[in-house]
């Protein structure tokens, strides 16, 4: 896909990119522990906008974030993809539009957020620049339902 | 003691029954970070089990001090622990085994009897063994200056009672034991004439490694004695996690199976291997529940020792009865109720039992019995922990909750004996005096009933006064698996325990208007004359109330702690028995849901938490409790009193309110039959119905029927009645003249009422369709009329 010029200190990278809306988002492959294809979160009503409800996952259940809600996107109408995400607290799902593909960067291709980045500033650490967009790449620690119930909504 | 609640748990192959072989050892709380030598950590394992197991043993000698069975028992396990300590080095422990080992020799060899001090002194070197134990687990040495002080103080104790009985006696045979200790005077004169020596004994004081070996042969030949000893070589340690692992899996397995056998239902070719599946996860998941399992008589061993303790503390006299010791329950729930357990029984013996001077005033035998017993009755595990002392003076709880400031005195004034008695379990109650150490600070009955239920057990009280008290603890058999009842709202499932669904009522959509009234914004519905307050399930999730009163509803009537409540949902699907998994920290702060479970058809659904919806809704404890129509939730002893009241056929009849499943309002059009018997098809199920107020022949086929849905645990019934009248409890009538009770009789909202007997309506067939009509109530003379008798006998 994208060819990464060699430089000297660049390290590749493999990253997951996903799709929500008309933007690409990536992950780091090594944050994801299972892709799966069309969930269906369970609802759970009352709980916060960003959760997308449960999954059922190796015998347990599974709180799943969606990434449009988070994101301020209206909710999808299509079946979701899942990414199983896990951090200190345990595993946790993230619903996403599309998962895309896996690649490989370079870290030379690596920039952090400008400074102008302000709404949901926490949520993104940085972008690749690949040929033809922006992947913007998330904080998978900041995902966390726990974390996303602190974060302030549009700072 | 030693035992901590976490570790390992020791999984057995299922014909080692012997209680003592299954103790779960604990000493690798930290063993596995702090990396303990294999060796060791599997002695001290070893060594725990077997001093579990001679603790329940000294407390039996006292009883029965000779008992060689038991003395041999004793011996072994202190044994043991020398032989192996003396090989992995710890020298306090080998030399405090060895001076308990010649005081149990000398026992063993009658030189001494075993009374109350030797008694004592032994359990101190359990004490005393099991802290050097303690040590060696969490610190891997067992050296400790102060306890070293302490060992030593015991070692001369133990060798002062071995001199004291043989100087008493005309013995004078003085033991070598402490010859490495500081009292080497006591261990040199070995007394020749002592001829009922045992060949153990006699050994020769400057080789304690011979003397070893001595007893080693003797040991040897003991152990050979009791063949159940071998069971050890069946069992294996597994850890815990591995457990809970393996019933995750278990549990994604049972829905794969759910799954395949819906895809395949279809195939008949496919029929027998789906079923082959079927059952073959049934039994791995039957058999991983057990490995999790683990006797009651883990925790009840250790009560010997604490009445023990106790009745000397207090100066009572008990005796101890255990009932049920084999009896099994989820190893986390055992641990859960090990505080409870250990508060009853010292409010049993402090302020239960009285002081043996007391008793015989009363008329009492001098000594007390504290009985307790565990028994398996359905899903549920009971623990009663009974004795026959004063019971509760109900009139001094009222005034002590009312000087408290727990309850309001007029409110007091009204209550009934059962309501007073709850208020034992009240936070800061306390009917003692004085505040001794043992109980008496008021927080016992409180941490009962709050473990108890944390566990979703229950607890009862039953007390009469000057004859005792029962407290009985209601634990569920595991903790991961509650019976559950299906609702449906907003489109989904949610999960709502049955132990707070007290009753379902249905609404259909005609009614609905009617049925549900309004005060304001609050909607109530007429529950027997009484206005319930109802919760809206759907609104309290968030979604408006729009068409509330136009749509079928179900009312679930709950009790949360005394609130009491109708939750109406949309729909209800089939009782299931659901595997509770844990909520996140996100959702769980939602704080209406206590977990999420899946379905057998493999959809999540949300435990919904009756306390907690009640809080959400605004609910409060009830008005009116004492209007003897709350249906009391503390389980079978209130519910077995209580009754359905019904009129069939212009006269008053009941139903025992714990058979009834639910009532059923169907047209008499759904009525079919079967060879002339009425039989409602329920959702595919036959319902068998019968009809004793004839009311199927006059009904109209467009009018509607009350059918109460009754089962025994075995086969389901319906009964035809005219109206649901009230629930009641009732007490015995006596039969004039010869003062028993009337079988099949009760005086209920001051009638006399026959009472339909359940298990003649089963035994009904179609071979014998006249042999059912005799109800079991017999016929007094004339004073009540045999209501159901005569028209039953025309049903058929």
């Amino acid at each position: 896909m994208s060819k990464v010029p060699e430089s000297e200190n660049a390290k590749l990278i493999q990253v997951c990119s996903v799709g929500v809306g008309e933007e690409l988002y990536g992950i780091p492959l090594g944050d994801i522990l299972e892709i799966v294809g069309g969930a269906r979160p369970q609802a759970v009503p009352l709980a916060p906008g960003f959760i997308a409800g449960l999954v059922h996952y190796h015998g347990d259940v599974l709180t799943t974030v969606n990434l449009r809600r988070v994101l301020g996107m209206p909710p999808a109408e299509m079946v979701q993809d899942l990414l199983v995400l896990e951090d200190a607290d345990g595993p946790f799902g993230l619903a996403v539009d599309s998962v895309r593909e896996v690649l490989t960067v370079s870290s030379a291709d690596f920039e952090a957020k400008p400074s102008t980045v302000r709404k949901r500033k926490a949520l993104f650490a940085g972008a690749f620049k690949l040929r033809d967009s922006l992947m913007v790449m998330l904080e998978t620690a900041q995902l966390q339902p726990m974390r996303l119930a602190q974060l302030p909504e549009d700072v | 003691m030693g035992l901590t609640g976490s570790g390992f748990l020791k999984l057995r192959a299922i014909f080692s029954d012997k209680p003592g072989e299954r103790r779960w050892a604990s000493c690798v709380a930290h063993g596995e970070e702090r990396r303990m030598d294999e060796l060791i950590r599997e002695f001290v394992i070893e060594s725990q089990e077997g001093l579990d197991r001679m603790e329940r043993c000294l407390t039996d000698l006292e009883s029965r001090p000779d008992d060689a069975e038991l003395l041999a028992e004793i011996f072994r396990t202190v044994h043991t622990i020398k032989g192996a300590t003396g090989f992995l080095g710890f020298k306090g422990l080998e030399t405090l085994a060895h001076t308990g080992e010649n005081l149990l020799g000398m026992l063993r060899d009658g030189t001494i009897a075993a009374d109350a001090h030797v008694i004592t002194a032994l359990l101190d070197l359990l004490d005393g063994l099991r802290s050097i134990l303690r040590r060696i687990e969490q610190q891997g040495g067992e050296s400790c200056d102060g306890k070293q002080l302490q060992d030593t103080e015991l070692i001369r104790r133990l060798t002062a009672l071995q001199t004291a009985s043989t100087e008493a006696g005309a013995g004078g045979e003085r033991e070598q034991c402490a010859a490495p200790l500081a009292k080497p005077e006591s261990g040199r004169s070995q007394d020749e004439s002592e001829t009922n020596k045992a060949e153990a004994h006699a050994t020769f004081p400057d080789d304690a490694r011979a003397q070893g070996r001595g007893q080693g042969a003797e040991i040897a030949r003991v152990a050979a004695s009791p063949p159940q000893s071998s069971a050890a070589e069946s069992t294996l340690r597994v850890d815990v996690k591995l457990l809970n692992r393996l019933m995750n899996l278990v549990g994604e397995l049972v829905l794969t199976r759910n799954q395949v056998l819906q895809a395949t239902a279809a195939d008949p070719g496919m029929t027998m291997l789906s079923r082959r599946l079927d059952m073959v996860t049934a039994d791995l998941r039957e058999g991983v529940m057990r490995a999790r399992m683990q006797p009651v008589s883990n925790i009840f061993s250790k009560v010997p020792r604490m009445v023990r303790d106790l009745s000397q503390t207090l100066d009572r006299r008990v005796r101890l009865e255990m009932e049920g010791q084999e009896t099994e329950l989820d190893k986390s729930l055992l641990e859960a109720i090990k505080d409870p357990l250990t508060h009853a029984v010292r409010n049993a013996l402090d302020h239960g039992i009285e002081a043996p001077g007391a008793r015989l005033a009363q008329g009492k035998p001098e000594e007390g019995v504290l009985r307790l017993r565990a028994v398996q009755e359905g899903s549920h595990v009971v623990v009663e922990v009974s004795d026959d002392g004063a019971g509760i003076a109900v009139e001094s709880v009222r005034a002590r909750a009312v000087e408290r400031g727990l309850i309001a005195p007029d409110r007091a004034a009204e209550m009934s004996e059962r309501e007073l008695l709850q208020l034992i379990f009240l936070p800061g109650f306390s009917t003692a005096r004085q505040v001794t150490n043992v109980s008496g600070r008021g927080v016992g009955m409180d941490v009962v009933r709050t473990n108890v239920e944390k566990i979703g057990g229950k607890v009862e009280l039953d007390s009469q006064p000057g004859r005792g008290t029962t407290v009985r603890m209601r634990i569920p058999l595991t903790l991961a698996i509650i019976p559950a009842l299906i609702v449906r709202s907003l489109g989904q499932s949610f999960a709502l325990p049955q132990s707070a669904l007290s009753e379902l009522v249905h609404v259909s959509g005609d009614e609905a208007k009617r049925a549900i009234e309004w005060i304001e914004d609050a909607p109530v519905y007429r529950l027997r004359g009484h206005l319930l307050p109802l919760v809206l399930l759907d609104c309290l999730l968030g979604a408006a109330a729009d068409d509330v009163g136009r749509r079928e509803h179900f009312i679930s009537v709950l009790d949360a702690d005394g609130r009491k409540y109708g939750l109406v949902v949309d729909g209800l699907a089939d009782p299931e028995e659901i595997v509770v998994k844990p909520l996140s920290p996100i959702l769980k702060s939602v704080g209406l849901y206590s977990g999420a479970t899946v379905l057998g058809s493999a959809e999540l659904a949300l435990i919904l938490d009756p306390g907690a919806m009640a809080t959400m809704a605004g609910i409060t404890v009830s008005e009116r409790d004492n209007t003897g129509n709350r249906r009391d939730t503390d389980g079978e002893e209130a519910s077995e009193l209580e009754y359905l009241v019904v009129s069939v056929g212009g006269r008053q009849a009941a139903v025992p309110l714990k058979e009834v499943l639910r009532i059923e309002q169907v047209p008499a059009a759904r009525m079919e039959y079967l060879d002339r018997r009425p039989v409602l098809n329920f959702g595919g199920r036959l319902l068998r119905v019968e009809d004793p107020g004839k009311r199927l022949h006059s009904a109209a086929s467009d009018a509607s029927l009350l059918v109460v849905v009754c089962s025994d645990d075995t086969r389901h019934v319906g009964i035809v009645v005219d109206q649901v009248l009230d629930v009641a409890r009732g007490s015995e009538l006596m039969e004039a003249g010869s003062e028993s009770a009337i079988p099949g009789l009760r005086l209920l909202c001051e009638r006399v009422t026959s009472v339909f007997d359940l298990d003649l309506l089963s035994g009904w067939d179609a071979t014998r369709c006249e042999g059912f009509a005799q109800p079991a109530a017999k016929e007094p003379d004339g004073t009540n009329e045999p209501a159901m008798a005569t028209s039953w006998r025309d049903a058929g």
